[in-house]
């Protein structure tokens, strides 16, 4: 056992900030750190710096463009990421739709899809959830119907984050009523702008507009679109659920704004916060390690999977302890609500300290969706209680 | 980065952990601890046949000069079996003094350690000072070392303590045989099955020979002490606490109640999953303090406060749903479900408890 990293690991560290710190989008970098929301384009920009940087597939197999990185590079590549506080990659494209289509779709779809996926020339959402199929997703109703060479899609989608950019969706659709209700379910590809794809929002807790219903009637895909065989979409969707889960914990962002928070109470007279500070940075610990570990395991051949699990749960725990403290340090100064459009320049309240305002409030809000989305944390316990303790 | 045992480590593991399987039950580890305060001369030499008394020693002192990552190796597979042997207070505690200590007196009481034939403890915690380890009374004055020790691990069968004492301002350790006159050992079972004792010197007779350590080498001994002690006891909670989901999920699968296994109900698969949780985020924590001590990383003492700190909630928190789980059983003396919680507070009690150590965390 070793915990060091290699000199050639070092290098490659190195390799990283020098990317982040010269050639990383500065615009982006700017509304970042000034805690603004970012454009559509400016998240078009920084994807498009990654593929110029040859990263863009980052945990992707050499053979489909990706950087064939090891998992330690993987790790540091993140970590670099998150201490540079940038934006998340949007997993959309590059770590749900790309693996599927790389490992179970056909060589035309490999060549039609992935190439845009990477450049980020297509911008990709997720279909999984249904108004009646939340945390039992199996029973969606969605219905594709087989109509010569094309679906016809009838029925409606909705937590889509980000639909309202989106170019394509991958859907799971019903394509036969089946006895186990997992085995009529596939998995198809949707080019938004197909006629009788409506897309509206949906305005979250904390004022923001990044989710949306998407409806779809006597919508007409091609059938080269379906994904493997028809009634394996389940399998695929399962193979898309664990790789989502690993690296959902965000631990190296959480890292950044730990600094940050300890930075601007270091002043605070408050021995409780300073103990729950420190409580929750154990905790942290011991999840990126938990995160080592696993990503160790992959290394030497296994796969994410029940473990991820784990990752889940405790990581978006953790995200939203993070956000509760900063409310708890912020105070008072929380309520001058300042909305996802940022406070009028000659309109700013006289206390606006900007993570130490409505902001802080407002992700604490919008971090209550953690433990809700990627299979809430009571479906990933009972994914545990029966992959790992077999009950 | 590597984080896969060597091929000797899991050796190591493979022969305690078939030990305790089949040497060390938990009946057989009930009547030890009924009968003799935790300690069984027989068990013990056949610690020392196997060698393990002479793991963390340096080569030169007749040891196998292993370190943290072994130690956790065998404290985690103790934990699972509650061995109660004064492994930690002789082996760990008393060796890593010793060890640190280039005099001859060290060197010959660490070969006696190695072989079986002595016990010693370190003789640090006072009444008076809590946690605050080097805030000490125990002094020595024209030749003559008095003061009282509290809470000395495996005092009763200690055949010398090693004393951490000050004279006049600057820190010293001694070893003093338990024979010596003056000395007095008042010796108390504890909760966990094991033993530990207050002892009394008075006007004891030290010479300059019996010192092993003194000024900032002693203080610093005793630094190191801890922050192994600690690690080793933290790897023992792990290993407890993975004993005590598996235990768990086991009787769960067996226990009936209205009409069905009571593994069915999710609320109580949610909260073994919670207990599988804790385990082995403690034991992702363990294996950054392992290593980094191993690599004498700057950051190891925090990290071992962190993980002390972790520790003492999540052994808590799967120690009592552990009993939770096993209703009425759990309370029962008979099964060992329960003494798993008895080690575990006794652990976070011991060196620095959660609440210390989150202070400690929070400003190291």
């Amino acid at each position: 056992m070793d915990i060091n990293f290699s000199d050639a690991d070092n290098q490659f560290r190195q390799e990283v900030k020098d990317y982040l710190e010269n050639k990383y989008p500065k615009h982006v970098k700017e509304k970042q750190n000034n805690g603004e929301q970012l454009t559509k384009q400016d998240m078009i920009d920084y994807h498009k710096s990654l593929y110029e940087q040859g990263w863009a597939g980052y945990n992707w197999p050499v053979e489909y463009g990706g950087t064939g990185w090891s998992p330690t590079q993987i790790y540091i590549f993140q970590e670099e990421l998150g201490y540079a506080n940038t934006p998340t990659i949007l997993p959309f494209g590059l770590n749900m739709v790309g693996p599927v289509i790389y490992t179970f779709g056909n060589e035309e779809q490999k060549k039609k899809f992935l190439p845009d996926i990477l450049e980020f020339n297509t911008w990709w959402c997720q279909g999984y959830s249904e108004p009646g199929s939340g945390s039992d997703l199996a029973s969606l109703k969605t219905k594709a119907v087989r109509d010569g060479d094309h679906y016809i899609v009838n029925g409606s989608k909705t937590w889509t984050t980000l639909a309202q950019n989106a170019d394509w969706i991958f859907c799971l659709v019903r394509t036969e009523t089946t006895q186990k209700k997992q085995e009529g379910i596939s998995f198809l590809l949707i080019d938004m702008k197909t006629e009788g794809i409506e897309v509206k929002p949906i305005i979250t807790i904390d004022g923001d507009h990044e989710v949306n219903s998407v409806f779809f009637t006597d919508v007409k895909v091609p059938a080269e679109n379906l994904i493997g065989e028809e009634g394996k979409g389940w399998t695929y969707a399962k193979f898309l659920l664990a790789h989502e889960r690993f690296g959902i914990a965000g631990v190296p962002n959480q890292k950044y704004s730990l600094k940050l928070l300890k930075e601007r109470t270091k002043d605070f007279a408050d021995d409780d916060l300073k103990k729950k500070i420190a409580d929750y940075e154990i905790e942290l610990l011991a999840l990126e390690f938990t995160e080592l570990r696993t990503l160790a395991a992959l290394a030497n051949g296994g796969h994410p999977g029940a473990e991820s699990s784990i990752i889940k749960i405790k990581g978006t725990e953790l995200q939203q302890r993070l956000t509760e403290m900063y409310v708890e340090a912020a105070g008072q100064y929380i309520l001058p609500y300042e909305g996802p459009e940022g406070f009028n320049s000659n309109n700013t309240p006289a206390s606006n300290v900007s993570d130490f305002s409505s902001q802080a409030v407002s992700r604490y809000l919008n971090f209550r969706k953690t433990s809700i989305y990627g299979g809430s944390n009571e479906i990933q316990k009972n994914i545990i209680a029966k992959a790992i303790l077999g009950v | 980065m590597n984080l896969s045992y060597s091929d000797e480590q899991n050796m190591l593991r493979e022969q305690v952990l078939k030990f305790c399987e089949s040497d060390y039950t938990f009946d057989v580890r009930e009547k030890i601890v009924e009968s003799n305060y935790g300690h069984n001369p027989e068990t013990w030499k056949q610690f020392a046949d196997l060698g393990w008394l002479a793991v963390p020693f340096s080569e030169e002192n007749g040891g196998f000069n292993f370190g943290p990552i072994e130690l956790a190796v065998i404290f985690e597979e103790f934990g699972k079996a509650l061995v109660a042997e004064p492994y930690l207070a002789n082996v760990v505690m008393s060796g890593s003094v010793l060890e640190s200590s280039s005099n001859e007196l060290a060197k010959q009481t660490i070969s006696k350690i190695i072989d079986g034939t002595t016990q010693v403890s370190v003789a640090f915690s006072e009444a008076n000072n809590g946690y605050n380890f080097h805030d000490i009374e125990t002094s020595i004055e024209d030749g003559k070392l008095n003061g009282v020790k509290t809470v000395v691990l495996n005092a009763s069968f200690a055949n010398s303590f090693l004393v951490y004492a000050r004279n006049g301002d600057k820190p010293v350790i001694y070893l003093v045989d338990a024979k010596e006159a003056g000395v007095s050992v008042n010796s108390f079972s504890t909760v966990d099955g094991q033993n530990c004792g207050d002892v009394t010197f008075e006007n004891v007779e030290v010479g300059e020979s019996s010192i092993i350590s003194h000024d900032n080498d002693a203080s610093q001994a005793i630094n190191a002490m801890l922050d192994l002690a600690n690690l080793c006891i933290c790897a023992e909670a792990v290993g407890g606490m993975t004993a005590s989901y598996l235990k768990t999920v086991q009787y769960t699968k067996e226990r009936e109640q209205f009409g069905q296994p009571i593994s069915n109900f999710q609320v109580l698969q949610h909260k073994m999953v919670d207990m599988f949780m804790e385990a082995e985020v403690s034991k992702s924590l363990l294996f950054k303090a392992m290593l980094q001590l191993d690599g004498k990383d700057d950051e190891a003492s925090k990290t071992i406060s962190g993980l002390k700190a972790q520790i003492g909630k999540s052994s808590r928190q799967v120690g009592q749903a552990a009993v939770q789980l096993h209703g009425g059983m759990g309370v029962s003396d008979e099964m060992s479900i329960g003494h798993y919680l008895k080690r575990f507070t006794v652990i976070d009690a011991l060196f620095g408890n959660r609440n210390y150590h989150l202070n400690n965390f929070s400003n190291l």
